[in-house]
């Protein structure tokens, strides 16, 4: 599937928040959540369009990464967005965010676009982080602040597209560098590798087949 | 095995309601069974029912144990395989699915039992050694994150599913590897991952294979593509002169240093016969061939066709080019010193820092050939020796691989392929590279007669005097030299603090190798300590071209390596103790150049030293910074941060300058055993701090309201230290206390009128520091009683920023020693100029002072205190009509109530006669010892009188300080006692305000008012100590704050003696 360009993000926050559910439920919306399961995925891709053009999300989970410093101090570079999760109805994911922050800040690049998402969104009868404090927190470290649901797909959609729209942003901007792949930016090729006829490749594929079941 | 069988009877033919269902997985079953071909046709459903599998394994392994029954069973991961391996019609999308399911299956998968059965059959071994289609960047996506995944699961008992003792067979890790040069980012910090993951598992024999097998090509390639990268960084510095591919540099310092912390991630991991191998390849294929080798003078070009020739393959490098060919690639010395540095900064292996330190500190050419492998030899036995040269190995990765594992038994023979050699062969080995010898000898014979000569003496000393020549150290020490610029020498200077503060050296032995070793008639340790020394004696000069961050670390070093042993003193000789001291009076010199010269002086003063308070010396995080790689620029333009780079314009200047003295002060001062005594410029042990419960009783105090911008009014008393604004609330409890409930910096403040309401001021108290913009800490409207209240703290405030300004550059003025400040003779004349004219003015201020201050008094003012908070009478109600000395014993004890929940009041009285003698601590024992005089005596003559112990009254920052003047003129005792020096305390103080406002263009006269003002202030101690005190030149030592509180203690001291 060809594409104007791809943008790679990273997720990043605390274990168990729902990080690879979020990328799941983004990537391959075929997973319909169902109580009682929780499936999630550390890689997708997404298609998705902006202002007429093609983009292609491609998102990386670093989960189980965290143990060497050679490996934590490089995944953000190259990232050209990143998703900042924690646990609504867990206040120690919160109080972490300030450490993945600095982290992200230490090792990215400066353009990076952070957004940062309350999670679990559904679970409102156990909520421990207001939403005001989440919002407050972003403003104050001049994120962009949402809470989603992994589980009934709430603002799941927003989350991703609205960072995509803040990279477009940039790159009509002339902020990024779009010729650097460290940025985390691709321009897409001419030619599609896969066959045009079908709707994508991986989860991209999800939307069109999605009679099955 | 399976619990059920049950389920076999049951339909399979149609689709089962419940999705998440035993029943469905059969159907699903069905379907592969059915459509055993992928075709155009099919491909749809069988992505659909990859998807669904997924989907219902993990629910069965949550939910239902029967599902991974039968999946186990009807083995359908070999459907997968089946699937995977067919070529046709659009395998990559199916392959995608597949791939996903897979991940999904290993990522959410919890029941431990399941995992074994997953794995038992040999099948995730199959799909990770299919060859999938790789440049599907998805494909590739899924496809490494499936091993990083599985890497995950390894531990002593799993290991025995992926790696297969009996045929050599570790395909997670084999096949992993292959990707370790990826051009996606993330697979390669994924590869990283299930490499040391795998390296992390405690099973001997898989780890002896990982090293027979695979660590010499592994780490070969490895070391080679760092090398490459190296080179393409190398070229990036060359060309980029003018910062402005910066990003691109940036990311290659970065990229570098994710190979160096992999690298030293495996080395931490301990494994030793792994470290070795490592340690061997690291050593002689990279660092010493290439790194060290780049130390060493470069050629000069015989003729301009070597140059092109040279040029072009620099230029023109590509993967093929034979690195023999090419006539030994070099980095420029700048590379070489920084990527040395970081070795020392990342690395802390002892075997392999120590044998490369031990290199640079002692080796010479033969290091070439040879290597370091006497240090070694003494940390690994039997080690397998690599023969130093910076080459592409001879096989790729995957070739190299692919034989591993395409050969069973264990005759593969490394050393063929890697040049990795058993150290018996080691001499063989030699013979073979005399070719190699030959080279460096023709290139030798290239150099110019100059340094043929130069060299030749070096030899010719060396065998003679038995003084080996040490090649690298020499450059090491050379590119210390900053006489055009400090370009090359910060990165020799960050390349010695690495070393002698990697934990894997033993610090003695870097210092010992040092002192032992001569060159000519000293030791290398005192060249090093000469070289620090001239660095730092250039930087103090006033338009040198040395970085802050260079001085930083010259003199953090020059601390180090005279660091006593044992109890004796500083290993410094007293000349090269001179020329540091004389360094710093050097800057002194410079700096005084910039006093006043700027209004915001004072403001650059203190920020800089609070920055310097703030930055430590980080040594690591600097080699962080890729610009430290091109040549210093003074433009901020570039972003670089101030100390690492030039300064620009006049501000900087100073601000340089400063900086430059601070640091040479604190060296000196670590030279010397001194505390730091004057500085920071405000004591914060002494300042009032928001909440604290103040005794107000004599203060000036204005009643106000103060409207913040979102319009909330409070009602709050204005009261005006010597440094402080304080906004106080009265005490619920105590009569005449108060509640500070903001504190701000009288310097910071700024005071505007209002036109349309003359009650009204607008007052804005700035955070302080000239490079923060940050939001005021205080912007308030203050809306006061009427007309005169509003003049009189408008007044205030104004003639309380100034003082509190004039009192810190008399600090600063002080300390760098101005001259005229402290001139005796002058002081003398001036002084008695100063207290006529103070003396003669000093009537004006007081009566105009009276106006405010006792025109306020009512009397009964107690009974109204507790009422009425807001009643304009409040303030009036502050001050006693007839204060007798009794409140002075109040005051005192009060005071020493306000710090109580702090310390006791020895405390207390401790910290005011600290604060009494610090000030004169630089200038001599002359003015501590007046200042001990005074406080003797005063405590003394307090104690006879109130038999007080706590006598010892606070210190001039205290609030009451002017108000106790009135209260004492008004009190009957003082003003039945007129006597000259009395009456005209309080007066000289607000007299000394106007003529500092007014004189503060000129230096030199305000110098003069400022002594002036000190010999009045000298006078005014009083009958006994005055004189004393004048004929020596005390009171012009005494800083400002001590005229104060000297000014203060005598206030106090007249009136008790008067009494």
């Amino acid at each position: 599937m060809s594409y104007a360009y791809l943008f790679k993000y990273i997720i990043i926050g605390d274990t168990g928040v729902g990080k690879s559910c979020l990328l799941l439920q983004f990537t391959d919306k075929r997973f319909q959540p169902v109580h009682d399961l929780t499936i999630g995925v550390e890689f997708g891709a997404r298609m998705i369009t902006i202002d007429g053009k093609q983009i292609k999300l491609q998102i990386w989970d670093t989960a189980g990464q965290e143990a060497f410093r050679s490996i934590t101090r490089s995944y953000y570079r190259g990232a050209a967005g990143a998703l900042l999760v924690y646990d609504i109805t867990r206040r120690e994911t919160f109080n972490h965010l300030t450490t993945w922050l600095e982290d992200a800040r230490q090792h990215s690049n400066s353009n990076m676009v952070i957004m940062l998402i309350g999670n679990k969104s559904d679970l409102d009868s156990r909520r421990e982080v207001k939403k005001e404090e989440g919002e407050a927190f972003a403003r104050e470290h001049g994120l962009v602040f949402m809470e989603t649901s992994a589980r009934t797909a709430a603002n799941v959609e927003e989350a991703f597209i609205n960072t995509a729209k803040e990279i477009y942003e940039k790159i009509q901007e002339g902020v990024f560098d779009i010729n650097n792949e460290a940025n985390g930016i691709k321009i897409g090729q001419q030619h599609s590798p896969t066959n045009p006829s079908l709707p994508g490749s991986g989860g991209a594929a999800g939307a069109a087949n999605s009679g099955c079941c | 095995m399976f619990r059920s069988r049950s389920w076999f009877g049951g339909p399979w033919g149609g689709r089962p309601k419940n999705r998440l269902s035993l029943d469905h997985l059969k159907y699903l079953y069905s379907i592969l069974e059915k459509n055993t071909t992928v075709s155009e046709n099919n491909r749809g459903l069988l992505v659909e029912s990859l998807r669904c599998i997924a989907e219902i394994l993990i629910w069965g392994d949550q939910h239902d144990s029967l599902v991974f029954d039968f999946f186990l069973e009807k083995n359908m991961l070999s459907y997968f395989l089946h699937i995977m391996r067919q070529k046709s019609g659009g395998s990559s999308f199916v392959c995608v699915q597949l791939l996903q399911t897979l991940n999904i299956l290993f990522e959410n998968i919890r029941n431990e039992t399941s995992l074994y059965y997953l794995l038992s059959n040999n099948h995730v071994n199959s799909i990770m050694v299919h060859k999938f289609d790789f440049s599907d960047e998805d494909v590739m996506g899924y496809y490494i994150l499936f091993l990083k995944t599985l890497s995950l699961k390894l531990n002593t008992h799993t290991i025995h599913f992926f790696y297969n003792e009996h045929t050599n067979d570790f395909p997670l890790y084999t096949e992993a590897i292959k990707f370790f040069n990826h051009p996606e980012s993330m697979v390669r910090i994924a590869v990283r991952t299930i490499s040391l993951n795998v390296y992390k598992v405690q099973n001997s024999s898989m780890l002896r294979f990982i090293r027979d097998k695979t660590a010499a090509p592994y780490f070969s390639n490895l070391v080679w593509f760092i090398g490459k990268h190296i080179l393409e960084l190398d070229s990036c510095v060359r060309t980029d002169i003018d910062h402005q591919s910066n990003q691109k540099l940036s990311n290659l310092v970065a990229e570098h240093l994710d190979h160096l912390h992999y690298l030293s991630d495996i080395l931490l991991l301990d494994i030793k016969d792994l470290n070795a191998v490592l340690t061997e390849h690291l050593l002689h294929k990279l660092f010493v061939p290439l790194y060290i080798f780049s130390l060493t003078p470069a050629p000069p070009p015989p003729s301009l066709a070597v140059v092109t020739q040279n040029l072009a393959a620099v230029l023109n490098r590509n993967v093929n080019i034979d690195i023999q060919e090419m006539n030994n690639p070099r980095v420029s010395s700048i590379v070489a010193l920084y990527l040395l540095s970081l070795v020392f900064l990342v690395v802390t292996h002892a075997p392999l820092v120590h044998a490369l330190a031990w290199v640079i500190l002692n080796g010479d050419h033969s290091v070439f050939k040879e290597g370091a492998a006497e240090i070694l030899n003494s940390y690994v036995e039997h080690r397998e020796v690599v023969v130093p040269g910076f080459a592409e190995p001879n096989e790729s990765l995957e070739q190299a691989l692919d034989t591993v594992t395409g050969q069973s038994s264990s005759s593969y023979n490394l050393s063929e392929d890697s040049g990795v050699e058993s150290a018996t062969v080691n001499e063989l080995e030699t013979h073979l590279h005399t070719d190699v010898e030959l080279a460096e000898a023709a290139r030798m014979r290239n150099i110019t007669d100059e340094e043929k000569q130069k060299q030749l003496l070096q030899q010719s000393t060396s065998s003679s005097s038995s003084a080996i020549a040490k090649p690298f150290l020499d450059t090491v020490l050379q590119a210390l030299d900053c006489t055009e610029n400090d370009y090359l020498a910060l990165l020799s200077l960050c390349l010695i603090y690495a070393m002698s503060h990697n934990r894997g050296i033993k610090n003695e032995w870097f210092d010992q190798v040092l002192s032992k070793s001569t060159r000519g008639s000293f030791s290398y340790k005192t060249a090093l300590i000469e070289q620090l020394l001239n660095i730092i004696t250039q930087s103090s000069q006033p338009s040198c071209r040395i970085r802050l961050i260079t001085v930083e670390i010259a003199l953090e070093l020059l601390v180090t390596f005279t660091k006593p042993i044992l109890d004796e003193a500083r290993c410094i000789t007293t000349s090269q103790q001179e020329l540091l001291f004389s360094a710093r009076n050097q800057s002194m010199i410079v700096l005084r150049n910039f006093y006043k010269s700027e209004d915001i002086f004072l403001d650059l003063f203190e920020d800089e030293y609070n920055e310097m308070r703030k930055a430590q010396l980080n040594v690591e995080f600097l080699c962080m910074d890729s610009t430290i790689l091109l040549p210093p620029t003074g433009t901020p333009l570039t972003g670089i941060n101030f100390t690492r780079r030039l300064p620009c314009g006049e501000v900087e200047k100073a601000r340089r300058a400063i900086r430059v003295y601070f640091l040479l002060r604190r060296t000196c001062q670590k030279f010397l055993n001194e505390k730091e005594s004057l500085l920071p410029l405000t004591n914060v042990v002494n300042l009032v701090q928001v909440e604290n419960v103040l005794d107000l009783n004599n203060s000036d105090l204005i009643a106000c309201t103060v409207v913040s911008k979102d319009n909330a009014k409070q009602r709050r008393f204005l009261v005006i230290d010597s440094l402080q604004l304080i906004l106080v609330e009265p005490d619920s409890k105590l009569l005449g206390w108060g509640v500070a409930k903001f504190v701000g910096f009288l310097q910071d403040v700024e005071v505007q009128g209002d036109k349309d309401d003359s009650r009204c001021l607008h007052i804005t108290v700035h955070r302080g520091g000239v490079t923060h913009n940050r939001t005021p800490l205080l912007s308030a409207k203050f809306l006061f009683d009427d007309h005169i209240r509003c003049m009189a703290a408008k007044q205030r405030l104004t003639k309380g920023r100034s003082k509190a300004r004039q009192k810190k550059m008399y600090q600063i003025a002080q300390l760098i020693e101005i001259p005229g400040q402290m001139d005796s003779p002058m002081f003398a004349v001036c002084g008695t100029g100063g207290t006529n004219s103070s003396g003669s003015s000093s009537s004006r201020s007081s009566h105009h002072r009276s106006i405010f201050s006792t025109a306020n008094r009512v009397p009964g003012f107690a009974a109204v205190l507790r009422t009425s908070h807001n009643s304009a009478g409040v303030s009036r109600t502050q001050i006693a009509q007839n204060r007798s000395i009794e409140g002075i014993r109040n005051e005192s004890s009060g005071r020493s109530r306000r710090r109580s929940p702090n310390g006791s009041s020895s405390n207390t009285l401790r910290t005011d006669v600290d604060r009494d003698r610090s000030p004169s601590v630089s200038v001599g024992s002359h003015s501590s010892s007046q200042s001990r005089e005074n406080s003797q005596p005063r405590s003394g003559g307090t104690r006879s009188r109130e038999s007080s112990p706590r006598m010892p009254r606070p210190r001039s920052e205290e609030i009451p300080l002017e108000d106790f003047q009135h209260s004492r003129n008004n009190s009957p005792h003082s003003r039945g006692n007129p006597s000259p020096s009395s009456r005209s305390h309080t007066p000289s103080r607000l007299l000394h305000y106007e003529q500092i406002s007014v004189h503060s263009g000129s230096p030199r006269a305000e110098a003069a008012s400022l002594t002036g003002t000190n010999a009045l202030l000298s006078q005014l101690n009083g009958v006994t100590v005055a004189k004393e005190v004048l004929p020596v030149h005390s009171s012009e030592e005494t800083s400002f704050i001590a005229n104060d509180s000297e000014g203060a203690e005598s206030r106090r001291k007249g009136a008790i003696e008067t009494v």
